[in-house]
C-alpha cells in the first residue's frame, strides 16, 4: 500500500460507509455504532499518516486516473490539507461519539441511520475541499456540503428547522451561483481551472484584465462569505445553529463553516496569488468587514436569551477574528488565523455539546433557567466555563494564544486600531458568557437545593466534552505544539 | 388512475423506453449520452409505470428495498473499478496505463473500463429516480 494513495481511500471509505449504512440492520444500533466507530477511526489514521508522510517526503499532487493537471482533476496534499483534513476528522470522531446518545433523544428512531449517512457525506465533502486543487471540483464538492448541511438542520422534522434549512438552502444557492459565476470569469480569461494553471498564467494576463479579475473575486468572495457567514452576510447562522440538533450545531459551526474558510484561502493565495490580491486591495476590504463583524456579532450575542442562539451569534464575532488575521496578509496573520481555526474549532464544538448535554438533561434552552445547574451537572458546566474562558480570552486557554498571536500579528502589520477592536470584542465576550457562569455556579437553583452531585450523562456524551476542554487547555499551556504544525502550513500559502 | 388505455399503452411502451434507456448507457462511450441521462430515460419508465398503475403495483415491481440496493450498490462499484486502478499499480480510477482492454474506438467493448462505470452511474441514476418519485408520493 503505498501512502500517497492514503487522501483517496479516506474520501472513499467515507462515501462507501455512507452508502453501506442505509443496508445495515436497523434493528440493531449497537452493530451500525461499532461500524461508524471503525470507519471513523479507520479514516483518521489515514489522515494521520498522509500528515506523517507529508512531513517525511514533502507534499505531492495526486492526478486522478494520471490524466495531466491541464484537463484531469488533481488533487494537492500539502502541509495544509493534510493538517486540516486531520483537523476535520479529529473533532468529528469526537462530536459523533457524543452523537450516538443525544441523537436518539433529538430525532425519529427510524431516522437514526439516515442522519449517519448525510454526516458521512458531509466529511466526505468537507475532506474532498480540503484537498482539492481544481476551481470546479471545489465548487461540486461545496453543492454536496451545502445540500447535507442543510439536512442535518431540518432532520428534526420541526417548523422552525423546516424554516432555518429553507433560508440556509436559498442563502446557499445564492453563494453557490455567485462562486460559480467568479469561477466562470477566472475560467475566462485564464482558460484553466487547476488552482496551480490559474496561478502561473494569472500573473501574465491581469494587468489586460483587471476588472474582470475584480469581478471575479468579488462573487466569489460574496458566496463564500455567504457560506462563512462573514458579518452582514450572517443573517441565516443563528436560526440555522440554534435549531439543528445540537450534534449537528457542533459539526456545522466548527468544522463546516471553516471548510469555507479554507477555499478563501485557496482562493486568494493559490489561485490569485499574493501580489494580485494586495494590489487589488481586497484583503482590506476583508479586515473591515471582519472588524465590524468582531463587535457586532458579539452585540448581538449580548441580546439573545436562547443559549444555542447567543453561541452562534458568537460564531459570527470569532470568525471575524479568523478573517481578520487573514486579511493582514502577513505570515504571523495568516498562522493567527489557522491557530484561531483550530482553538475556535474545540472551544465552539465544546460549548455546543455542552449546551446539548443541558438540553437533554434538564431541557432547559432559556439562560435565564440556567441558575444552579454547576451543582446538578458539574462536568458538564465544567467544560462550559472552560471553553467560555477561552472565548473570553483567559490565559491558560487556547482562545487567549490565539487572541495573542492575532495581537502581536495586527501590531506587526502596523494596525494598532485593530488591537483596540480585538480588546473591545473581548469584553463583549465576558459580558455575555461570565453572567452564564456566575448564575450556574453561584445562584439559588429554583427547583432543588446546591448540593453537588455528579452529572447523570451517559459516559459516551460526557467523555468527548471532557476531551475537547482538555484539549482547549493543553493547547492553552503549549501552543507550541499546534503552532509549530501550522507554522509549517503557512507557506504553501504565503512564500 | 384506473384507465384501459393509458394502461395498454403504458404495458406497450415501457420495453421500448427501458431499451431505450440501455442503450444510451451502453454507448456512453462512443456517443452522446452516457450514464446520467440513460439512467433518467430508465427511472422515468419506471414512473410511468407507477403513474399509471399506482404505487402498490409499482412497489411490488420494484421494493424500497432493491432501489436502495441498487443505490448504493452503483455507487461502491464505481468505487471498486477506481480502486481497480489502485490495484494494479496506477493511481485511482486509471485506465490505459495499467492494461484495462481498450479496444477499436467507436466499438461497444472499448475504452476500457468506462463502459463499466457508466453502467454504474446508469443503475445509480435510474433506481434514485424512482426511489425520489416514490417517496414524494407516498407523503401524499
Amino acid at each position: 500500500m503505498s501512502s500517497q494513495h492514503f487522501p483517496v481511500y479516506s474520501l472513499l471509505l467515507l462515501l462507501a460507509a455512507a452508502v453501506i449504512i442505509p443496508l445495515l440492520n436497523k434493528k440493531s444500533f449497537s452493530k451500525v455504532k461499532l461500524f461508524l466507530i471503525t470507519v471513523l477511526v479507520a479514516v483518521w489514521g489515514f489522515t494521520l499518516k498522509t500528515l506523517l508522510f507529508v512531513y517525511q517526503s514533502g507534499a505531492y499532487s495526486y492526478n486522478f486516473g494520471n490524466w495531466n493537471e491541464i484537463i484531469g482533476v488533481q488533487f494537492i496534499v500539502d502541509e495544509f490539507s493534510a493538517l486540516m483534513t486531520l483537523f476535520v476528522m479529529s473533532l468529528a470522531i469526537l462530536i459523533l461519539i457524543y452523537s450516538f446518545k443525544d441523537m436518539e433523544h433529538e430525532i425519529n428512531k427510524d431516522q437514526f441511520t439516515g442522519y449517519y449517512t448525510l454526516v458521512f457525506i458531509l466529511l466526505f465533502s468537507m475532506i474532498g475541499i480540503t484537498y482539492t486543487n481544481d476551481l470546479f471540483n471545489m465548487y461540486v464538492f461545496m453543492e454536496i456540503l451545502s445540500i447535507t448541511s442543510c439536512s442535518i438542520i431540518s432532520i428534526k422534522k420541526k417548523k422552525e428547522n423546516y424554516m432555518a434549512a429553507f433560508r440556509y438552502l436559498i442563502l446557499n444557492t445564492i453563494g453557490s451561483l455567485s462562486i460559480l459565476m467568479g469561477i466562470a470569469m477566472i475560467y475566462m480569461v485564464t482558460g484553466h481551472l487547476n488552482m496551480t494553471q490559474v496561478y502561473q498564467t494569472i500573473a501574465e494576463v491581469w494587468q489586460l484584465y483587471p476588472t474582470n479579475i475584480l469581478t471575479a473575486v468579488g462573487f466569489i468572495l460574496t458566496g463564500l462569505g455567504i457560506k462563512a457567514a462573514m458579518f452582514p452576510l450572517h443573517i441565516w447562522l443563528p436560526d440555522a445553529h440554534s435549531t439543528a440538533p445540537s450534534p449537528s450545531s457542533a459539526l456545522l459551526s466548527s468544522l463546516v463553516v471553516k471548510v469555507y474558510i479554507f477555499s478563501v484561502y485557496k482562493i486568494l493565495f493559490k489561485v490569485l496569488g499574493q501580489s494580485i490580491v494586495v494590489a487589488l486591495g481586497v484583503p482590506t476590504f476583508i479586515t473591515y468587514f471582519a472588524a465590524v463583524g468582531m463587535i457586532m456579532g458579539s452585540v448581538f450575542a449580548i441580546g439573545q436569551k436562547d443559549i444555542k442562539r447567543m453561541l452562534a451569534y458568537s460564531s459570527v464575532a470569532q470568525i471575524g477574528y479568523i478573517f481578520l488575521g487573514l486579511g493582514l496578509v502577513t505570515i504571523d496573520g495568516l498562522s493567527a488565523s489557522m491557530f484561531h481555526i483550530i482553538s475556535h474549532g474545540l472551544m465552539k464544538s465544546a460549548l455546543f455539546l455542552s449546551a446539548g448535554a443541558i438540553i437533554y438533561y434538564k431541557d432547559k434552552r432559556n439562560i435565564n433557567d440556567l441558575d444552579g445547574i454547576g451543582y446538578e451537572m458539574p462536568i458538564t458546566m465544567f467544560v462550559f466555563t472552560v471553553a467560555a474562558f477561552g472565548m473570553i480570552g483567559i490565559p491558560g486557554i487556547n482562545g487567549f494564544m490565539s487572541k495573542i498571536y492575532l495581537s502581536f500579528a495586527v501590531l506587526d502589520a502596523n494596525k494598532p486600531i485593530y488591537l483596540i477592536l480585538i480588546l473591545a470584542s473581548s469584553f463583549l465576550n465576558a459580558v455575555y458568557y461570565l453572567p452564564i457562569i456566575i448564575s450556574a455556579f453561584l445562584k439559588e437553583s429554583k427547583d432543588r437545593k446546591n448540593i453537588m452531585e455528579i452529572d447523570k450523562l451517559p459516559k459516551s456524551m460526557l467523555i468527548p466534552m471532557v476531551i475537547l476542554a482538555l484539549g482547549s487547555i493543553i493547547m492553552g499551556f503549549y501552543p507550541q505544539l499546534i503552532m509549530n504544525v501550522v507554522e509549517k502550513a503557512v507557506p504553501t500559502f504565503l512564500f | 388512475m384506473d384507465d384501459l388505455i393509458v394502461k395498454t399503452i403504458t404495458r406497450l411502451i415501457v420495453p421500448f423506453i427501458q431499451v431505450y434507456g440501455i442503450f444510451i448507457i451502453l454507448h456512453g462511450h462512443i456517443s452522446p449520452g452516457g450514464g446520467f441521462s440513460g439512467g433518467a430515460v430508465l427511472g422515468s419508465s419506471m414512473i410511468l409505470f407507477t403513474l399509471s398503475y399506482g404505487l402498490t403495483d409499482a412497489t411490488k415491481k420494484l421494493p424500497h428495498k432493491v432501489t436502495g440496493v441498487l443505490e448504493s450498490g452503483g455507487i461502491i462499484w464505481y468505487i471498486l473499478l477506481g480502486l481497480m486502478g489502485i490495484l494494479l499499480g496506477g493511481k485511482f480510477l486509471s485506465n490505459k496505463e495499467v492494461g484495462f482492454f481498450m479496444g477499436q474506438a467507436g466499438e461497444i467493448l472499448s475504452a476500457g473500463i468506462i463502459p463499466l462505470i457508466t453502467v454504474a452511474i446508469g443503475i445509480k441514476v435510474a433506481s434514485t429516480v424512482i426511489t425520489l418519485f416514490h417517496t414524494i408520493i407516498e407523503e401524499d
